[in-house]
């Protein structure tokens, strides 16, 4: 069982780093959800392993949750979204991709250097699934301070939560029920008013560019 | 050993005759120069058999010269130990055939300029090389370092009317005078703690920071020399600007002399202590593969890009350096032992194949008349025996299967998986990025090397200088053709190399590595963790053979008998192929230049002529790169150091005479005061 | 004595396997495109057809321009021979080192770029600056893959890592070992010229890379540079279902029965990435040639990670 769960925790890590290597906003949209159906059965195993031993349903009910918000619901939304806007083509990211690639990989050794000193984790066992879980949360912010358009500061913010999610559903056996449910209704209220905003937005300015927001300084 | 001793101290005396005989004959170039040549190419050889009489044979220390002074801390002693003939052998192999080389080179020079010079200049150079390599105490190594230095800018600047000849010589007159001013502070601390300069002297009672200082000192007065990143820039400007037999031997052998001296002064005299010296290097060297290989790849100079080849070369020594110096500080002896036989393999197999390539370059130059390669093209049919040995050459420097370059690279490759196995995190993060940057390093230098053989040799003539080539003399083609032989013997039956390359290593470092090995040509490495690694050239080259005669008679049997036909090549249904269609040299290299655009900078600028703009009739395209070395590194430096000495000059100098005697009055007050209170 | 039969065995599986793969692969491309496709002998029957051709040279062109087709196929299959299909069938002590196999697929390759520049077109020079770029963004993260199973298994050599892979149960469940078979996948890509990296079935300037190399030949030449192309993939994909996919069933079993058996395993296995690399085929476009270095990055990334799973977090 346990080796199961590192292979999910390396996938997961893959799938961040193949979302910072995509360079058209359907297709990462697309990595997004894979990668929500990684997190999906990763909380499905575990939710199974804690209700065969202390039968507890919580962790089975977010796992619910998750499919049907990031699998289904706001990948959906998000493509809605996307393909109701005009859009302008162009360069949508600020460095090129190998330089962001290696800057990831750097952001998991530095997320190691970090990690490592903590006491009371045991090392071996779970240090591979934190180390990985911590990385791909820094990866989300690499990828919302390295992307110009809006859709993509929201599935940064997204990449986030869900690192977030994984690391305490793998240090410790997920957040208490009342924590995730709360994370759970911000974020779809979040998500609902970040997808009007754009609307809003590209009615306004023509462009979802957000780098254009400079242009507003004096 | 007695006749050790006699055949190098006579193989000295030819040196100085061939210094001399051009002197005497100056009237008759010719036979100045054949008899200069052979005398220098017979010294070469006796110095060849001596240093493998006395690899195979000897141990003890050899004394060659013993001038005793009255002085006792200047002594002119000059003595073989089992380092010392190593590089002594590089050097002997590298004269003989160069010497040879020069009889038909110089043939170009008659008449013209002042080839008596230039012999007379060769073989002092030859005579300061040895000296640097078997002085067996400081001061008399000082005094061979720094005559190899000025013997060499006059070698550079030998064709002088050239403007760009002269900066590359006043370049690399500065660049070199200031490193070895770090070396002479090293030996200063060194008889300041220790008393003597010998070298033999125990370096214990230097206390552990000086040494630290001296460490760094030693690395950046030894890397000015060898062309490490960032004191490189010298590199490729003075290499071209020196005749080719003047080139091979900077490339082949004098950037050497400093692995020798690294080698000699800290891993022997100081005793490595710490893991970061070896990190340093690993990492310095690292970097230096990096920069010099895409340098490479994007030069149309040929010489150049030869230049910066041997800059890579230097950077996979310095590599095998920093893992014999971390092995020495972990302990494990068998790293040590790798890591040196590494460098000392490499440093070999680079003289032979860099020295066949310069000379090669200077038989297209002797040719055509020109080094850039945009000129030149279609040399293979108008050359074919140049054209032959320069591709022998170029396929050992890309390290492929049967030639020699193969054999350092694998050595390299074992030593670096050693250097995992320790445990080290800062280690292991280092070595894998040497690994990676080693891998692409190597597949770059096979394109780099493609790119120069097959843009100069290969299609057809770009310009006149290439097509009315000629062939040329046979003593030319003779010197490269000895050279390329030895690498593809040595690529094939590395055996013997490795042999007396273990000899050095166990005198070092305690541990020799043939214990497990067997057989002539079948190289194992036994290492004491690791199973069997083995490989054997000389089958791979005998199942090449194999595979290759059952295929031609498979497809005699299958297809029957089949015509060739001669064509012209295919040019998409236009006219016929001229030379302007071809690929030049810096098409060849722009998507590097694109992809790396943060080493290289590259502008571009386009000018079109013409009435309409998509039917112009003049176009011109011009793509530069920015030197960034000397741009942010140099130039900053060069511009405090104006800025200071113009202070210097206005304030300090200013010229009134009782300015001056205020200073000197300040002055013996202050000495009174400073009398008073120590 | 086992050393010829070894040879033989080794050198007739890889010959007669080695265009299969090129049949899978166009077949699931036809599938894809709801077409029959060409029947899956079919570079057989093409190389078979090549071998009668007459062969043209070009005038321009010297003896660089005959021998390299030679030369490409005879490294490859000398590579091939280093690399065992069967592990139950190697000599004792088989001392076949994998750097030496990677730089002898390098002398191969040094050839095939400089016969492009020889005959003097501009698509030689376009293939041969284009394959220089993307083979050296392509090496750095095959050897730290291969060295990182080297380190884990002990050798350098590819019988002994291959012998010691067996004996792990399910390699593909543990982090080091997914990540080196990712990387290794996408060094495949690049390195056989498939989809996002080349497009083997044009000959359009835009898309041509290794095409554009052996456009030149013709007649038994092409047939050879073909077949050493054919036999280079095959190598690496036996190198990656070899050391990332062992099979441990019929352990029993001994002697000729053995050998059968994990051939018959050996041909699903091939069989199977072939399919995952049609797919991916399929799936994707031609990158952009400057889009060429993200794949390469994610590779090296990926093996550096791999290596930094196993060694520094301790699985």
């Amino acid at each position: 069982m346990e080796k199961y769960l590192d292979i999910l925790s390396i996938l997961i890590l893959v799938s961040s780093f193949a979302l910072m290597a995509n360079k058209r906003i359907k297709s990462y949209i697309n990595t997004f959800r894979i990668q929500a159906v990684l997190i999906s059965i990763a909380a499905g195993i575990m939710g199974a392993q804690s209700y065969a031993i202390e039968k507890r349903l919580d962790i089975i009910i977010v796992c619910v949750l998750i499919v049907i918000l990031k699998v289904y619901y706001i990948p959906k939304m998000l493509h809605k979204t996307y393909a109701d806007i005009e859009y302008k083509v162009g360069k949508d990211f600020f460095f090129n991709i190998p330089v962001l690639i290696f800057a990831c990989f750097a952001l998991v050794v530095f997320s190691y250097y970090c990690i490592s000193d903590i006491q009371g984790i045991d090392k071996g066992q779970l240090n591979i699934q934190i180390v990985n879980s911590v990385s791909v949360v820094m990866i989300g912010i690499l990828f919302m301070i390295s992307r110009k358009k809006a859709i993509g500061m929201i599935v940064g913010f997204l990449v986030i939560e869900n690192g977030l999610f994984v690391t305490t559903l793998f240090a410790t056996q997920g957040m208490p029920f009342i924590v995730d449910m709360g994370i759970f209704i911000d974020m779809i209220t979040g998500i609902m008013i970040m997808g009007i905003m754009v609307f809003r937005i590209n009615d306004k300015f023509d462009s979802i560019d957000i780098n254009d927001m400079k242009s507003l300084k004096g | 050993m007695i006749l050790v001793q006699r055949i190098i101290q006579i193989s000295l005396i030819l040196y100085v005759f061939s210094l001399f005989f051009p002197i005497f004959m100056m009237k008759n170039q010719k036979t100045a120069n054949v008899g200069s040549n052979m005398l220098t190419a017979a010294a070469g050889l006796l110095g060849t058999a001596g240093s493998l009489l006395y690899l195979f044979y000897y141990d003890a220390k050899l004394t060659i010269i013993n001038v005793p002074s009255s002085w006792s801390f200047i002594v002119i002693n000059s003595e073989f130990d089992r380092l010392s003939a190593f590089f002594v052998l590089i050097l002997s192999i590298v004269a003989f055939a160069t010497a040879i080389y020069s009889i038909g080179y110089i043939g170009e020079y008659y008449g013209n300029r002042d080839t008596v010079l230039l012999n007379c200049l060769m073989s002092t150079f030859i005579l300061s090389l040895f000296l640097v390599f078997t002085a067996s105490n400081a001061i008399w190594f000082f005094i061979a370092w720094e005559a190899m230095s000025v013997i060499s800018y006059f070698i550079v600047v030998f064709e002088s009317e050239n403007e760009e000849n002269q900066k590359a010589g006043k370049l690399y007159i500065i660049m070199t005078l200031v490193g070895t001013a770090f070396l002479i502070i090293n030996f200063m601390l060194m008889i300041s703690y220790t008393g003597s300069f010998s070298m033999d002297m125990s370096s214990s009672s230097i206390p552990s920071g000086i040494k630290n200082l001296m460490f760094v000192f030693f690395l950046i007065g030894f890397g000015t020399k060898a062309g490490v990143v960032p004191l490189h820039i010298w590199l490729p400007q003075a290499h071209p600007a020196a005749p080719s037999n003047g080139s091979a031997f900077m490339s082949g052998v004098m950037i050497k002399t400093a692995v020798y001296g690294m080698i000699r002064f800290v891993l022997m005299y100081l005793g490595v202590e710490h893991t970061w010296w070896g990190i340093t290097v690993m990492t310095v060297g690292m970097i230096t593969v990096f920069v010099g290989i895409s340098y490479a790849f994007v030069e149309k100079n040929i010489k150049k890009l030869l230049a910066y080849s041997s800059i890579e070369n230097i950077g996979i020594i310095f590599i095998a350096l920093g893992i014999t110096f971390i092995g020495e500080t972990k302990g494990d002896p068998t790293i040590c032992a790798l890591g040196l036989m590494a460098v000392l393999v490499h440093s070999f197999n680079h003289s032979l194949f860099k020295s066949g390539l310069f000379l090669g370059a200077g038989s297209i130059q002797y040719a055509t008349h020109t080094k850039n390669m945009e000129e030149l093209g279609g040399l293979a049919k108008k050359m074919p025996v140049s054209s032959v040995l320069f591709l022998g050459a170029a396929l050992s420097i890309s390290a492929v299967v049967p030639f020699n370059g193969f054999i350092g690279e694998w050595i390299a490759y074992q030593a670096l998986i050693r250097n995992i196995v320790i445990g080290d995190i800062n280690v292991d993060l280092v070595t894998m990025l040497s690994i990676a940057v080693l891998a692409f390093a190597g597949a770059l230098a096979l394109a780099t090397f493609v790119k120069a053989y097959g843009i100069s040799f290969l299609g057809l003539p770009r310009t006149e200088h290439s097509e009315y080539a000629k062939e040329v003399p046979k003593t030319m083609n003779a010197g490269i053709g000895l050279l390329v032989g030895l690498c593809l013997v040595f690529g094939i039956l590395p055996m013997t190399l490795i042999r007396i390359a273990d000899k050095i290593v166990e005198g070092i470092v305690g541990q020799t590595l043939i214990g497990g090995m067997s057989g002539k040509f079948f190289i194992a490495t036994y290492p004491v963790r690791m199973g069997a690694s083995s490989i054997s050239p000389l089958t791979g080259v005998l199942i090449l053979a194999v595979i290759g005669l059952i295929a031609v008679v498979v497809l005699k049997l299958a297809g029957g008998k089949t015509v060739e036909r001669k064509y012209e090549t295919w040019g998409c249904g236009y006219q016929s192929m001229n030379s302007r269609m071809q690929y030049t040299s810096g098409g060849y290299s722009k998507t590097l230049s694109i992809i790396f655009r943060f080493l290289f900078r590259p502008t571009r600028k386009l000018k079109q002529n013409g009435l309409y703009k998509y039917h112009p009739e003049e176009m011109e395209y011009v793509i530069t790169t920015e030197p960034v070395f000397e741009k942010y590194l140099y130039e900053p430096l060069s511009r405090l150091t104006r800025g200071l000495s113009k202070v210097v000059k206005l304030k300090i100098q200013s010229g009134s005479i009782h300015a001056y005697l205020i200073y000197i009055f300040l002055t013996v007050l202050i000495l009174m005061l400073y009398n008073r209170l120590a | 004595m086992r050393y010829i039969e070894y040879f033989l065995f080794q050198g007739i599986v890889l010959v007669m396997l080695a265009p299969l793969v090129n049949g899978i692969i166009g077949k699931i491309k036809a599938f894809s495109q709801k077409r029959q496709g060409p029947p899956f002998l079919q570079l057989y029957y093409d190389l078979h057809k090549l071998f009668k051709k007459q062969i043209v040279v070009s005038d321009v062109s010297t003896w660089i321009f005959k021998v390299t087709p030679m030369i490409v196929f005879t490294t490859a299959l000398c590579a091939g021979m280093i690399v065992p299909v069967v592990t139950s069938f190697i000599p004792e002590n088989f001392p076949g080192d994998i750097i030496f196999t990677i730089y002898l697929l390098a002398l191969g390759r040094f050839f095939m770029m400089a016969g492009a520049l020889d005959t003097g077109s501009t698509f030689g020079g376009m293939g041969s600056s284009r394959e220089a770029l993307i083979s050296s963004l392509a090496e750095p993260s095959l050897l730290i893959s291969v060295i990182t199973v080297a380190l884990i298994s002990g050798t350098t050599s590819v019988s002994g890592m291959m012998l010691k892979m067996q004996t792990e149960n399910t390699p593909l469940l543990q982090p080091v070992y997914v990540m080196l078979f990712l990387a290794i996948l996408l060094v495949i890509l690049m390195d056989t010229s498939r989809i996002p990296v080349d497009d083997p079935s044009t000959h359009l300037e835009l898309t041509m890379v290794h095409e554009a190399m052996i456009l030149e030949y013709s007649g038994r030449n092409l047939a050879l540079m073909e077949l050493g192309a054919a036999i280079k993939q095959l190598l690496l994909i036996t190198l990656v279902v070899n050391l990332f996919l062992p099979n441990q069933l019929f352990i029993g079993t001994t002697g000729v029965a053995l050998v059968v058996i994990s051939l018959v395993m050996y041909i699903i296995k091939v069989i199977f990435v072939a399919v995952i690399i049609g797919l991916i085929e399929v799936s994707s476009v031609k990158f952009r040639f400057f889009s060429v270095p993200n794949i390469a990055a994610l590779s090296l990334i990926l093996s550096f990670l791999g290596f930094m799973q196993y060694f520094i977090l301790g699985r």
